[in-house]
């Protein structure tokens, strides 16, 4: 299956271990991923549709062209393409994108592109029987809890919409099931990180890190797994202002998707980039058998 | 048929707190749950506190939680909710996040009403004059009708996930009656009321989890709405702090690079002037950098290939805005 592969900005940024692990895991997978370099910011749900949506049409402009579905590896460039795809179904208002934002560069998008979270692809494109009949190291009964990220959620008509309800209302849980693991359901797996509010209410924002990584921790995790580095960043990245914040030791490993899958199809937690997380992520390692350093 | 209803009971000012009955009916399937809560303080409790007014989802007056979910009941079928639990039993409680006075009967004017009145939900209008009429067109009563049509049954606050930690944020229900304002062209108050409503816990409280849409039954979308609510602040260069600083700094990183300058933004999000607020950032940086996390700010920050068209982009929609 190929792809046109749009990374996103956190996974070159503040998250490069995802898109080191999600190349990996593509080649195991032969997701063959041409990598869309000459496309915009989603805008993430910050900045104004009326800018980000002639952004995202020209990118799905481009993916069109090449005749490929947008592959995405970030919950929230998936929300927020899908909420700019919808409103582009609209032949007026596309018109309009297109005349105004596209025709200088030559471009023009005609509303056929199709858009699928990595997640969303295996599950869907490479399929959980193929997925459990590649895994060389299974995770053996490991606790994992999921964390969807709101915007792979949300607005369900757009998200879980009936048609793909049997593959993605709980693809993640599917997939950590294929790969030997175990379902912890966590109280936030659907929720919102709280990273959204990190800059304009941080105490907010650390209470919703902590009840999500506490939770997990109480109810038996060795670790989260979350198709959203933005989720990444709050509860991986602010986990110990979180701990700090509410006075409690947390320590709750947080990996990306790709990783869990990578642990799962014999890569090692380097190769998967896992020192680069702020959280140690021994625990897992050691409960996966692998040599940790004293 | 035959259904159980286990009712949530309490008595205000009771040491014993709260306890749950249950009761068991004989009713039409295709009745709603309200029409059973009634026949059952009809025929077998009259002591059972619920509201309820219109039965016709218009008042917003009957909102339950049922199933630990918000539910209008006079909106919800008995035999639908009989189906949601295996054995037919129907759990019903008073609204989360709220005072409960007496069984199903929660204080709204605490968590609701307060929240609705801080916005001074009227329209200010430049005349007073008797008899004068004051106009307003058919395309902006067109964009305000969705607005207008909230019952303030307030299960877009009970799916709020900022609400349910923090109390006194304003909340997607006071935000869209903000915005039902904010939009009315009559009003004479717009910057006043918009710069209000981007103080602390307004709307850059909002996380835009799009949990509020999912749970408004009346398609009003308010999660939008606070989206609305947030681009007028930033046409006009309205509000202060930081999620003033983290929007103008997401969008002049985009504009100039076609993607987002992590760092920069970071840093631009706590203000440049702002050394103690930048210092702040240090140990999380030294220590992201310590393990590979390196996004550079500035002009260290790679350009993406197709910037300049993205710049375009922009300037052609600053000249439109």
């Amino acid at each position: 299956m190929k792809y046109a592969f749009y990374p996103g900005c956190v996974s070159k940024g503040g998250t490069p271990e995802l898109y080191e692990a999600t190349v990996k895991v593509a080649e195991k997978l032969e997701f063959e991923l041409e990598e869309m370099r000459d496309v915009g910011c989603t805008g993430a749900g910050v900045l104004s549709r009326e800018i980000s949506d002639p952004i995202n049409a020209r990118t799905f402009a481009k993916a069109e062209a090449s005749n490929l579905p947008i592959m995405t590896i970030c919950s929230t460039c998936q929300g927020v393409m899908a909420q700019a795809q919808h409103r582009l179904k609209d032949e007026k208002y596309r018109n309009y994108i297109n005349s105004e934002f596209l025709s200088d560069e030559g471009l023009e998008y005609k509303g056929t592109v199709e858009i699928r979270h990595m997640l969303w692809a295996v599950v869907e494109d490479f399929g959980l029987d193929r997925l459990k009949n590649i895994v060389v190291r299974s995770l053996e009964g490991l606790p994992v809890a999921h964390f969807y990220g709101c915007y792979l959620r949300r607005p369900p008509e757009l998200m879980v919409p009936p048609e793909f309800k049997k593959t993605r209302k709980t693809a993640l849980e599917d997939v950590i099931e294929a790969l030997g693991g175990k379902v912890v359901k966590s109280s936030g797996r659907g929720k919102c990180c709280g990273f959204p509010i990190l800059t304009s209410n941080e105490d907010n924002s650390l209470q919703m890190c902590g009840d999500h990584t506490l939770d997990a921790k109480e109810k038996g995790a060795v670790t989260l797994v979350t198709p959203c580095p933005l989720c990444h960043l709050e509860l991986d990245g602010k986990q110990a202002d979180a701990a700090a914040y509410r006075g409690e030791d947390i320590n709750m490993p947080v990996l990306h998707l790709p990783q869990l899958i990578g642990l799962a199809l014999g890569f090692t937690a380097k190769e998967m980039a896992m020192q680069r997380h702020l959280v140690s992520t021994e625990p897992v390692e050691m409960a996966l058998g692998f040599e940790v350093k004293a | 048929m035959e259904v159980t209803l286990k009712v949530k009971r309490y008595e205000f000012g009771n040491d014993l707190g709260s306890s749950e009955q249950s009761y068991t009916i004989e009713i039409d399937g295709q009745d709603t749950l309200l029409d059973a809560l009634l026949q059952i303080r009809d025929e077998k409790d009259p002591t059972l506190g619920f509201r309820g007014s219109c039965r016709s989802g218009f008042c917003g007056d009957c909102t339950m939680t049922v199933h630990g979910k918000g539910a209008i009941t006079c909106r919800t079928k008995v035999e639908e909710a009989s189906k949601k639990s295996k054995d037919g039993v129907i759990p019903i409680a008073p609204m989360k996040l709220t005072k409960v006075v007496k069984d199903l009967i929660y204080d709204d004017e605490q968590f609701h009403w307060a929240k609705i009145k801080a916005t001074e939900p009227w329209v200010d209008v430049a005349s007073t004059v008797p008899d004068q009429d004051q106009k307003i067109s058919n395309e902006q009563v067109k964009e305000l009708r969705l607005a207008m049509s909230c019952t303030q049954c307030g299960l877009c606050d009970q799916g709020c996930v900022v609400l349910a930690i923090d109390k006194t944020y304003l909340g997607p229900g006071a935000l869209t009656k903000a915005f039902r304002t904010v939009h009315d062209s009559r009003d004479t108050r717009y910057k006043e009321r918009l710069d209000s409503l981007s103080g602390k816990r307004g709307m850059w409280d909002c996380a835009h989890c799009f949990e509020a849409s999912e749970h408004c039954p009346k398609g009003i979308e308010p999660t939008d709405r606070i989206f609305d609510l947030h681009d007028k602040v930033i046409k006009e260069d309205l509000g202060v702090g930081g999620a003033k600083r983290h929007y103008k700094s997401f969008a002049a990183s985009v504009k100039a690079d076609g993607w987002l300058d992590e760092a920069r933004l970071a840093i631009e999000s706590e203000g440049l002037g702002n050394v103690k607020g930048i210092l702040r950032l240090i140990p999380l940086a030294v220590k992201a950098a310590l393990r590979g996390k390196r996004p550079m700010p500035y002009f260290l920050h790679k350009k993406r290939p197709g910037h300049k068209k993205i710049r375009s982009i922009f300037e052609k929609w600053e000249v439109k805005k």
